[in-house]
């Protein structure tokens, strides 16, 4: 049986396909289809109704969790894109041996792999009341009472979420760095140029595809959270996907639903902020 | 060795690896805190001191009435996890071979699989959980918790083919093609060997990225716990080292899975890379 | 050398008839007519570009041309694959499989066909014997120098038991030194199977030291085919003597034509040369070519001396020691090249230096005239006509 190129291309694709539609596709249709029903406070009623959307946008509780939300999003991206430059930055230029580069980057990497629950709960032992942090400030006379804002707090969600997410900015920024021509550095530094010019006038610039990317990852994740926020603030603090949580664990589905929605349109509207001020897709399509 | 650009490294080359140093401890650090603390004596609490050193908490983990299905949680899993690895290295290498020709829609394809990746897990979860409902399915592990999770494995896996058929060589099928070699002929016994570097490589994000998922599988794994689902429960209700116990049993089987996957590929890298030992043979006799 | 005497010259015989490739907006190869006799060692020569992987991909089966036919032994094979065709292609970079071991990859056609285990182990590794390689049967490809490599990549395109091998640049990631070992191999492994190599390239000393027949191509067509000897010594068009290399090529417009002279000018410059009955009219263009090593070179009292016939005059630009010979480069007044090479005992005997004026001469019979660069050479390896030519451009 003779196959032509372009069927052929379809049936290979079709598998992919089938599964986003169907678990991604579909299901999103089925969430905006959600938002719309009306709710009783026990069961969803088929209906085309912004009642969901009315509730979500007129409370001041909305507000405050976009505004909390924004914040860890803010200050975890710039901490991650921090850490994740100059992690990226030392791999790529100062380490000249290439095996090296990929032992430390795999080191970096591995966690990725691992579960983000138990990293996340691993921070328990350390920032805790009588944790290893605390009784090592103690111990070295810094402070006689334990610190209380370590754990359950913003800081301990912050830290959790840089612990989590760096990798996804050291990898994209790593790539793209590592494409940079060795020889421009050389010549910039030929030239006269400081280090600093350097970083910002050559590094910056060619290694942009790779910060968006990196970008794009944090902000989505930090947006899409739930867990880490719960755990590490001790449920003293909430953002907008815990609140949505709450709500599935009520069966409140269409109110859940709007909120799903409105959180996706929020963070498309920041991905494609990012896009606009730096084009990635000659990066992740080639 | 760190080689040296120039005789004498910079200064910013030590302080840098000072950081580096400093961010490889803040990243291992306080997951190496509770491997020890899983080893927590009988006595012992969440955190240091160590109260002596026991298996207790291991065995805690067994025992139902205190930590929940543990073993039935592990057992789903592993299968669940073992499902996606395969439907992902297989899906995201044909979907691979599709990407290397234009195609009308392959652009659709594409950004509906990057959306896919960066969609909050809780939304798909609730999506699919919803979907269920509405045609009156029930969700289990197996059907509803498997699609959620391939949303996820899949761009990866995807992203990652584009990476290896970008360094792919056609000459190698256009050789098998000379020498007689049929399509099927030229998949199976030059494609997907040569390829094979790069399956791992999606087998252990499948397996892991799967092992691990915790925000698509919530809403989606129906009656029936998977493991994180079953340390998340934990978080809440557990206050003894067992959650720590838990921990570290499911990090050393994360640990397992990398180290069999870099490990193969790197034995299949350096066997295909390897020059010969010692001169050069000469090639006149 | 002639590749008639061949044994088995009816075997593998390659004929290309109006054939054009197009990828898109570009064209790669314009309407080419070429005619390969079976058991010939061609190469196809040409600038990176120039069309002539396209052409072996072609004969390969790797691509189909947009128009003309493809005949291998009288027979058209547009639309068939490459395996029903008895061309076997050994790829630039050899393509060997990297997974496979070097008696796996020669043995790869055999398993492809069904042969059996035992069998084509046993006939692998005596093609493997037959490239000296039998040693290296268990050794994985990178495991393999090029040399090697380049030998393993030769016994899996044979054992095919190909009519045509298609040699895609074989040489060029082999250092010098292989370089020159590998090529007397190919030209001692193609005497000895009889069959039609065909073999791209872009240097122009490989494709004459190992071919009975050189086509030099240009921007998709074949500026000459023809014999080495005739490619170097005769070639068709300025382009062809410039790419060879080796030639002084003097172009310009005829000005004045006297009994057995014309004086032909480009800018300022005047030269007088021999010219037979057949030269153009005067403000016609004219181009002649010269070799280098049949200048000869004597001091001048200045360097606008009167050249006279057959002659530049000019000064000593530069010169370049080449072991046995010296390159020497001649400016004259305009500002113009020329390149005598002169054997270095006679350089020797009365050595020049820098600046100083020399007259360059040749004798009559060197002279070979050039025909116009637009006209399409015809792809018989004989024919080699200089016609008159009506319409040139100054090269």
């Amino acid at each position: 049986m003779k196959v032509s190129p372009a069927l052929m291309s379809y049936l290979q694709i079709g598998p992919l396909l089938l599964v986003l539609l169907l678990f991604f596709g579909i299901p999103l249709l089925v969430v905006i289809a959600y938002s719309f029903f009306q709710f009783d406070g026990l069961d969803s009623i088929p209906a085309f109704d912004f009642v969901n959307y009315i509730d979500v946008l007129t409370s001041q509780v909305t507000l405050s969790l976009y505004l909390k939300t924004l914040y860890y999003a803010v200050v975890v991206w710039a901490i991650t894109l921090l850490i994740g430059f100059t992690v990226a930055y030392f791999l790529a230029f100062h380490v000249q041996s290439l095996i090296w580069q990929m032992a430390l980057l795999l080191l970096c990497t591995v966690p990725f792999w691992t579960s983000n629950i138990i990293r996340m709960i691993s921070w328990i032992p350390f920032l805790g009341r009588n944790g290893i942090f605390n009784n090592a400030l103690i111990g070295a006379g810094i402070t006689d009472e334990p610190l209380e804002f370590l754990l359950f707090s913003d800081f301990a969600v912050i830290i959790a979420y840089v612990h989590l997410f760096t990798l996804f900015m050291i990898v994209p920024i790593f790539n793209a760095m590592a494409r940079i021509d060795k020889s421009l550095i050389e010549a910039a530094r030929d030239g006269g140029a400081s280090a600093w010019r350097i970083i910002w006038d050559i590094v910056v610039p060619l290694s942009k595809t790779g910060i968006a990317l990196g970008s794009i990852f944090v902000v989505t994740l930090v947006m899409g959270d739930f867990y880490v926020v719960k755990v590490m603030s001790g449920s003293q603090s909430a953002s907008i996907a815990m609140a949505m949580s709450n709500q599935i664990a009520m069966v409140q589905y269409p109110p859940a639903a709007a909120s799903a929605v409105i959180l996706l349109i929020v963070v498309s509207l920041m991905v494609a902020a990012i896009l606009r001020i730096v084009d990635v897709r000659k990066e992740i399509a080639g | 060795m760190l080689k040296l650009q120039t005789g004498k490294r910079p200064w910013s080359f030590y302080a840098l690896s000072c950081f580096f140093g400093l961010f490889v401890v803040f990243l291992y650090g306080p997951m190496s805190a509770i491997y020890i603390l899983s080893f927590q004596g009988p006595t012992g609490g969440l955190t240091f001191p160590m109260n002596g050193v026991s298996l207790r908490w291991f065995s805690a983990l067994f025992a139902q009435e205190r930590t929940g299905d543990f073993a039935g949680a592990f057992t789903r899993s592993m299968i669940l996890a073992v499902m996606v690895l395969f439907l992902t290295v297989a899906i995201s290498v044909v979907a691979g071979l599709a990407f290397r020709r234009r195609f009308a829609g392959s652009a659709f394809v594409f950004y509906l699989a990057v959306a896919s990746l960066i969609m909050p897990g809780l939304l798909v979860g609730l999506g699919v959980g919803l979907t269920f409902q509405t045609l009156g399915v029930q969700t289990k592990w197996f059907a509803s918790a498997l699609g959620a999770q391939l949303t996820w494995t899949l761009p990866f896996g995807m992203l990652i083919m584009f990476a290896v058929f970008s360094r792919f060589n056609r000459a190698y099928e256009e050789a098998a093609r000379d020498l007689g070699a049929t399509n099927w002929q030229n998949f199976l016994w030059v494609v997907l060997p040569i390829l094979f570097p790069g399956m791992i490589a999606v087998a252990l994000f499948g397996f892991t990225l799967s092992y691990d998922e915790f925000p698509r599988t919530l809403l989606t794994s129906g009656a029936t716990n998977t493991l994180p689902m079953e340390i998340w429960g934990m978080t809440t209700n557990v206050t003894s080292p067992a959650l720590y116990a838990l921990g570290t049993v499911t990090t050393l089987v994360s640990f397992i899975a990398i180290a069999l996957a870099l490990g193969s590929i790197a034995i299949i890298q350096l066997r295909r890379s390897r020059r010969p030992v010692g001169k050069e043979t000469s090639t006149k006799e | 050398m002639n590749p008639g005497d061949r044994r088995t010259a009816e075997r593998g015989s390659i004929d290309l008839a109006g054939v054009t490739k197009r990828f898109g907006e570009t064209t790669a190869v314009k309407n080419i007519d070429l005619k390969i006799p079976g058991g010939c060692y061609c190469c196809l020569l040409g600038p990176s570009g120039c069309g002539k992987t396209t052409i072996l991909r072609m004969i390969a089966g790797h691509e189909s041309p947009t128009e003309g036919a493809v005949l291998i032994d009288g027979e058209n094979v547009v639309g068939k694959p490459p395996v029903d065709r008895g061309t076997a292609m050994m790829f630039q970079s050899y393509a060997l499989f990297p997974h496979l071991s070097c008696r796996d990859n020669v043995a790869f056609n055999l398993k492809v066909r069904g042969v059996g285990k035992a069998e084509r182990r046993a006939r692998a590794l005596e093609m493997l014997d037959r490239v000296r390689m039998k040693s290296f049967a268990d050794r994985l490809p990178a495991q393999l120098s090029g040399g090697q490599q380049q030998r393993i990549a030769l016994a899996r395109s044979l054992i095919t038991n190909p009519r045509v091998l298609l040699l895609d640049e074989p040489l060029s990631a082999l250092d010098e030194f292989l370089r020159l070992q590998m090529r007397g191999e190919l030209r001692h492994i193609q005497a000895e199977v009889g069959i039609t190599f065909i073999h791209v390239t872009h240097t122009q000393m490989e494709a004459i030291a190992l071919a009975d027949m050189v086509v030099v191509m240009d921007q998709g067509q074949i500026e000459q085919a023809a014999s080495a000897r005739d490619v170097y010594d005769r070639p068709r068009t300025a382009y062809v003597a410039h790419f060879m290399g080796g030639q002084n090529v003097l172009a310009g417009t005829v000005t004045e034509r006297r009994a057995g002279t014309v004086t032909i000018a480009s800018g300022k410059k005047k030269i007088t040369i021999t010219a037979p009955a057949s030269a153009p009219a005067v403000g016609a263009q004219f181009q002649v070519a010269v070799r280098r090593d049949r200048v000869r070179l004597s001091r001048a009292p200045s360097e606008a001396a009167d050249a006279g016939v057959n002659g530049v005059s000019g000064r000593v630009a530069a010169i370049e020691y080449q072991g046995t010979w010296l390159k020497i480069a001649i400016e004259d007044a305009c500002g113009e090249g020329f390149v005598a090479n002169v054997p270095d005992g006679a350089f020797f005997a009365d050595p020049l230096t820098i600046g100083d004026p020399v007259l360059a001469h040749w004798d009559p019979e060197q002279l070979h005239f050039l025909a116009a660069p637009s006209g399409k050479a015809s792809g018989a390896a004989t024919a080699n006509p200089v016609k008159a030519p009506t319409v040139f451009a100054v090269g």
